[in-house]
């Protein structure tokens, strides 16, 4: 092809200034003969000066000066070099170095021409820090699967493997492993993932650690679209393998907790899902094992309050005696704790726990019956005393009669005669009080002030109290709201023990001027009732007997059931009574009435 | 021959006392709460009837006193009792004294009794 003179004579004259290429002539002193304007944008001024000093700002000739080798044999060469650009700045850039050949076959040039790779080897700097120093394991395969490049991360575990099979180092095998993950990268060419197994250590035995590997491989693509190699990077997952492991076990064991809990679980999500329902919960609300139950079916099952009081996010909501419904309908006493379940303020669900209360009141009940029973033992056993003691005055109300009469003694006949009355009186006293005991009245529950009845007590023996020159006086401390309770039998209590503490006081042998105390409080939930007085008080085997028999200190005034009949009543309630008492110096009695175990509306 | 009787009921008392008398026996009675040992004293009784359930002061607590102290201790006590049965009275007695050295009491009746059985037992134990 005949190049036309003017294109010949542009690219002699002009190429050179317009190549994108630094370019400088040299000559065997090392001085730049000539350079173009790339040389001069790079390198900055040259005119008059040597190599050296332009390149690497020197004052005297490189050591392996690439140029004078091609002075003397004529070859061209390609050097990587580091210098200054006219910055002052160190720069990269690979040198071809050309002779120029006369016609004597002499070398009088050569012709430099130097391409900035600063930027390149930066990037290719960065790289290799990358690969080298990101926390998972890269290497390089060929398609023999022998590994041509490392990481740091593969060589601190496995040591230099160049050269190596991958299946041999990374698991010991002498054979390609069967589900092989760059295999399916050097078939289609895509991106594959897979779990390995990996076995580390130096071969020693003890030296061996498993390494729970989860590889990706990726192409690498050679200029003609084959693939020739595949990287292949592994991420250590032995540590969240465990983890899911120990999750496992954990939540496998929580999981038999709930279930074989006692008390009835449920657990719902944030969006009210029903999570958890346990055996029990399924036992208590009578609900079939297979079923699966709705946040419908738990909102007609658990008190609306309860839940209101979960979703408020009030802490603990703790209902330690209410009933639910079971899928029949059936009311169930239980206590309930509910929770809601936040973390750091994102609801993540509610918690209940269900106790089922029904043995308990059960057991509750039949005590009660059982302390009931016995109060009705003791009452026959003392009615028994007293009727013996009955009987045998009126024997002798009989035995004077007829001694009397046979001995015309009047005395004796006058004293029969009011023996038996006497008597006759008691044992009508006795029958309509032992009949009112031992049938018993109805227990009327009616919400009722605790303060007022103690107040009406007080009233009904004001006037009694003031005839015996005792002072009686109603205590009361603090609002005690209403409860359920039959407030004729606790003011029959009430009047009982009163009555006593006035008896008591005039038998005292102090005179008069003794107090009785009739005081209300409430704690902790419980309504007291206390009836204090300064009379004659009780000695130790009094103490015992003024419960447990059919007693009375009273003589015929007294027909020892009314602290029997006051027990009675305070059981019915679910309460106690004790007293305190020390001879002479009076006697403390104390009704305790929990809230919680007050009888519920009849 | 003389009788001491400690009961809390008015009427036993005159029951007992005319019943004994007519027995032909000396009489004296003491409600619970006076002191016995001031009328034991006074009174150098040869028997004590004496009654378990008293309100202020028990028959269980009068028969303590008497048997520690040897001034009184071999004067013969009859309980008189509606409150402790027949049968078992021995066994009954001894839950009451919870003492194993105090010995247990001569005689025993019965509330309500046969006067014949009570004046049996008197004579008996004043022979």
């Amino acid at each position: 092809m005949n190049i036309p003179p003017y294109l010949e004579k542009w690219m002699g004259k002009n190429l050179f200034s317009v190549v994108p290429m630094a370019i400088a002539v040299i000559n065997p002193e090392y001085d730049l003969v000539y350079a173009n304007k790339a040389f001069e944008l790079l390198f900055g001024e040259w005119e008059n000066r040597k190599c050296y000093k332009v390149y690497k700002h020197r004052d005297s000739v490189c050591r392996n000066c690439k140029g004078s080798e091609t002075f003397k044999d004529g070859i061209s060469r390609v050097n990587k070099e580091v210098g200054y650009n006219k910055n002052g700045r160190l720069t990269s850039y690979t040198n071809h170095t050309i002779p120029v050949v006369d016609d004597n076959g002499d070398i009088p040039f050569l012709i430099e021409m130097a391409t900035d790779v600063t930027e390149t080897e930066q990037i290719k700097k960065e790289h290799q820090l990358l690969f080298d120093q990101v926390p998972c394991s890269i290497f390089i395969l060929d398609r023999n699967f022998r590994i041509v490049k490392t990481n740091k991360k593969i060589r601190n575990t496995f040591g230099d493997t160049i050269g190596m099979h991958c299946y041999k180092v990374l698991k010991g095998l002498e054979e390609k492993c069967v589900e092989c993950t760059a295999m399916q990268t050097f078939t289609d060419g895509q991106m594959h993932t897979g779990h390995h197994l990996w076995q580390s250590g130096t071969g020693q035995p003890g030296t061996e650690e498993q390494i729970n590997s989860h590889v990706t491989t990726v192409p690498i693509r050679m200029e003609d679209g084959d693939v020739d190699l595949v990287m292949e990077m592994a991420v250590d997952i032995t540590q969240t393998i465990k983890l899911e492991d120990e999750l496992k076990v954990a939540y496998t064991f929580m999981e038999s907790m709930i279930e074989a809990s006692l008390d009835g679980v449920i657990a719902m999500d944030a969006n009210d899902s029903v999570m958890i329902f346990n055996h029990a919960a399924k036992k208590i609300f009578q609900v079939s094992d297979n079923k699966k139950i709705t946040r419908k079916e738990i909102k007609s099952m658990l008190p609306e309050e309860f839940l209101a009081q979960i979703s408020a996010g009030q802490g603990h909501v703790y209902f330690p005696e209410t009933e639910v419904y079971s899928i029949n309908s059936e009311k169930i006493p239980v206590r309930l704790i509910g929770l809601r379940i936040s973390v750091e303020d994102k609801s993540m669900g509610t918690a209940i726990t269900i106790q089922d209360l029904r043995e308990i009141k059960q057991l509750e009940n039949e005590k009660l019956e059982a302390e009931r029973l016995a109060a009705v033992g003791q009452t026959v056993a003392g009615l028994a005393h007293g009727i013996k003691n009955l009987i045998t005055g009126l024997e002798g109300g009989m035995y004077m009669l007829n001694t009397g009469m046979k001995k015309s003694r009047l005395d004796r006949i006058q004293e029969g005669m009011e023996m038996l009355d006497r008597n006759i009186v008691r044992v009508a006293t006795f029958v309509k009080a032992f009949l009112s005991f031992s049938k018993g009245r109805e227990i009327k529950v009616n919400l009722s002030d605790p303060v007022r009845i103690a107040k009406e007590v007080v009233m009904l023996y004001s006037q009694r109290a003031r005839e015996l020159g005792i002072k009686l006086i109603n205590e009361e401390s603090g609002s005690i709201s209403p409860a359920l309770m039959d407030s004729e039998g606790i003011h029959e209590c009430l009047t009982n023990l009163v009555g006593n503490a006035i008896d008591a006081c005039n038998m005292s042998e102090a005179g008069t001027g003794q107090h009785v105390v009739v005081r209300t409080i409430e704690k902790d939930n419980v309504i007291i009732y206390e009836v204090v007085d300064d009379g004659c008080g009780m000695d130790y085997e009094l103490k015992q007997k003024v419960f447990t028999n059919f007693f009375t200190t009273k003589g015929l005034g007294g027909t020892g059931l009314g602290l029997l009949m006051t027990k009675k009543i305070i059981h019915e309630h679910g309460g106690k009574i004790d007293l305190e008492s020390e001879s002479g110096k009076g006697t403390t009695f104390r009704i305790l009435l929990s809230r919680s175990r007050l009888p519920k509306k009849s | 021959m003389k009788i001491l009787i400690i009961d809390d009921e008015p009427d036993i008392r005159t029951y007992l006392m005319a019943a004994l008398e007519d027995s032909g026996y000396e009489t004296f009675a003491v409600k619970e709460n006076e002191p016995a040992t001031e009328a034991i004293k006074a009174y150098q009784p040869d028997l004590i009837i004496l009654d378990i359930m008293m309100p202020k002061q028990s028959g269980i607590s009068i028969y303590k006193e008497l048997r520690s102290k040897p001034q009184f201790s071999n004067i013969p006590v009859a309980i008189i009792s509606g409150m402790l049965p027949g049968k078992g009275f021995k066994t009954e007695f001894k839950k009451l004294i919870n003492d194993n050295t105090i010995s247990f009491p001569e005689g025993f009746i019965e509330k309500p009794f046969q006067l014949s059985t009570l004046i049996e037992l008197v004579g008996n134990l004043l022979k």
